[in-house]
């Protein structure tokens, strides 16, 4: 049985400027021939989701990753092919999408019920469970217009997902509020799957989809290019991106004197990943070509994360391992073991330069991502060696 | 009959958006739901002032009173028509679901403004009836046909404004200038006897005249309100008559054609 059928789904808009649309400007648009450019958000995209099944829509930014969930959601109407569900849908696309900021949260509690087509009733039933969980039971009475963002969001989801729909669409909305909250929201997405629901997620964050995903879009210039296993399609993304050397904030410079010329990430295997574990090691294998020969080469690296906040780099000189001299082609080791890093993408930088940092040789700067998931229930960005110890007084 | 089908199956969302737009029309002004008698009121005082300042005595108050009080109830669902899908632009593009619902939930919470500023209505209708010696006519038993009627027509208009508002944004401009015109063209501030003289010896002034549903519909109320009043018979005034209903087939096919594509033009 399919939750989500689509049959050669292709969605196309007509670029135009940024101003809105009006009826002056059609008509002197059709009065000079002026033909508005189309765009393809989505070309030819064709898969069936069965029931049951937890699918993340994974690509760069304006791949058409958010027009696929709202042609599944019915918001937007395909231009060509077609889409069938079979269930009810919830969407997650934008939380408390609908709230009156004039009125309280309880009476946008039951205007955004309405919306999701929940019968008055059901929500009556549940309010007090829907409060609970968004933890708002002191300002429930509030008018929405004084609420923080998070609290916002917390109340948007709580309501949409106590809808107990068969097919759950969420747009990168989990990256919001607090950990804790961000923590029961997973939990609830791992109550939707044990219940056979069937989940469409967009996500950034990879570990996520690798978590909890049992296939994985890869979705790129609106089309689906690749899908399957979590793992090998984030592999993919990962090295696509490497390919293009077209991640938002790349930099490449240097003299080339020496070469970065390819790099593998490895894993506790030695098996080419882009997923790594929190307290296995990480590998990368560096691939060089020097020109000439370069006396006291220094290759370093950093990891920074996804938000751009450092966290680690070095390089051969801090570590004290001299590498005499290099010319033509070589490649260097770096292992990381274990790794300490918790969950979320990362991006590693890799340099060449010279003994004295005078001439910088090459540097690919974020250039390579890679996400972490973390087996534990621990939080954070870095794991810490911790241990307890327990004394009762007597 | 599939728009009926529609709102029977969301009928909990309709309430809940006319209770959200009730509720937030009168959030924070300190007389609240009383603007909705206040307003009509207080223009059709100043209509009658100012009349009788330049033109004498002419129409009777109470017709003034009743023409005002409708044309509010259309005015107001024109412009909240006009705006009730690109005023809601995140909601539309976000959430699926029939979007018919959002003007004719507009348009309903006008109705149920306009019903409650009827009751003062007919207060002072009736008083300003019975100082002269006369009262209410017997006819008022069709009001609800009257009211229902209308309701029509201002929700024809409202869909059909709401999808044009998203393709082409100067519909909001261009409503504001008609609407004005359309005021005047309208027997808010006068009534049928006026245009008859002002017609003289053209009659076809009046036939004319006829055709626009609201000069049928403001008689309509007068008609089955005050006992002087008749509503004429006629050939155009029974097109008139037959135009709201034209019109909402009309607007109906149009909204289902062009809801399809709201999401992309927002």
């Amino acid at each position: 049985m399919n939750a989500i059928e689509a049959r050669n789904v292709s969605k196309c808009y007509r670029k135009q400027g940024v101003a809105p649309p009006t009826l002056f400007g059609s008509i002197l648009n059709s009065l000079r021939g002026a033909r508005t450019e189309p765009f393809w958000a989505l070309h030819d995209v064709d898969f069936t989701i069965p029931k049951g099944r937890t699918v993340g829509v994974i690509g760069p930014n304006g791949s058409g990753k958010s027009s696929l969930l709202g042609l599944v959601a019915g918001t937007i109407t395909p231009t060509q092919g077609s889409i069938t569900t079979d269930g009810r849908i919830s969407s997650l696309l934008e939380l408390g999408a609908g709230f009156h900021p004039d009125l309280t949260g309880r009476e946008n509690v039951f205007l955004n019920a309405a919306i999701l087509g929940i019968a008055r009733e059901d929500v009556r039933r549940r309010f007090d469970h829907i409060v609970d969980f968004a933890g708002l039971k002191d300002f429930i009475d509030m008018p929405v217009k004084h609420y923080s963002s998070g609290m916002y969001v917390r109340l948007g989801f709580a309501v949409a997902v106590e809808m107990n729909p068969d097919i759950l669409l969420i747009d990168e909305v989990l990256a919001v509020g607090d950990i804790a909250f961000q923590l029961r929201c997973l939990d609830r997405i791992r109550e939707f799957q044990r219940k056979g629901k069937t989940l469409l997620f967009v996500s950034h964050a990879l570990q996520t989809v690798e978590e909890f995903c049992d296939e994985a879009f890869l979705i790129h210039h609106g089309r689906l290019v690749e899908r399957g296993n979590p793992s090998d399609v984030i592999l993919k993304y990962i090295k696509a991106y490497m390919g293009e050397g077209g991640y938002l904030y790349t930099q490449e410079y240097g003299t080339r004197d020496v070469e970065i010329t390819d790099v593998k990430l490895l894993d506790a295997a030695g098996h080419e990943a882009a997923t790594f574990t929190t307290g296995q090691p990480l590998v990368a294998e560096i691939f060089y070509r020097a020109g000439k020969k370069i006396d006291n080469p220094v290759f370093g690296f950093s990891i920074k994360t996804g938000n751009g906040f450092y966290v680690f780099g070095s390089n051969t000189q801090i570590a004290n391992y001299r590498i005499p001299s290099i010319e033509g082609e070589g490649s260097v080791r770096l292992r990381i073991d274990p790794l300490t890093l918790m969950q979320g993408n990362f991006f590693l930088s890799l340099s060449v330069h010279s003994w004295d940092h005078a001439v910088q040789f090459h540097r690919r700067e974020d250039w390579y991502p890679f996400a972490v998931k973390n087996p534990t229930q621990a939080i954070g960005i870095f794991q810490l060696s911790a241990a307890w110890d327990h004394h009762a007084a007597h | 009959m599939s728009f009926l089908r529609t709102l029977s199956g969301r009928r909990e969302l309709l309430a809940n958006l006319v209770s959200r737009e009730l509720k937030s029309r009168y959030k924070g002004s300190l007389l609240g739901f009383l603007w909705s008698i206040l307003t009509p009121l207080l223009m059709a005082i100043i209509y009658v002032f100012f009349l009788r300042l330049l033109a004498g005595r002419g129409v009777p108050t109470e017709e003034i009173i009743i023409g005002v009080f409708a044309w509010q109830f259309t005015a107001l669902s024109v412009s909240g028509g006009l705006t009730s899908i690109t005023g809601n632009s995140n909601l539309v593009k976000k959430v699926f679901f029939p979007r018919i619902i959002l003007p004719t939930a507009n348009t309903l919470a006008n109705l149920v403004n306009f019903l409650l500023s009827l009751l003062v209505q007919f207060v002072i209708v009736a008083v300003l009836l019975h100082v002269r010696g006369a009262s209410m006519s017997g006819w008022l038993l069709l009001l609800p046909v009257v009211v229902l009627y209308h309701t029509i027509f201002n929700l024809a208009i409202a869909l059909l404004l709401s999808s044009s508002n998203v393709y082409f944004r100067d519909t909001q401009h261009l409503v504001g200038v008609l609407l004005s015109a359309w005021f005047f063209v309208s027997p808010v501030m006068y009534n049928l006897s006026f245009v008859e003289r002002f017609a003289g010896k053209a009659p076809w002034v009046m036939d004319l005249y006829l055709l626009n549903p609201m000069a049928v519909i403001i008689t309509a109320y007068r008609a089955i309100t005050l006992p002087g009043a008749v509503f004429p018979w006629t050939v155009s005034s029974i097109i008139g008559l037959a135009i709201p209903l034209v019109l909402f087939a009309v607007a109906c096919a149009v909204f289902e054609r062009a809801q399809r594509f709201f999401a992309d033009m927002l």
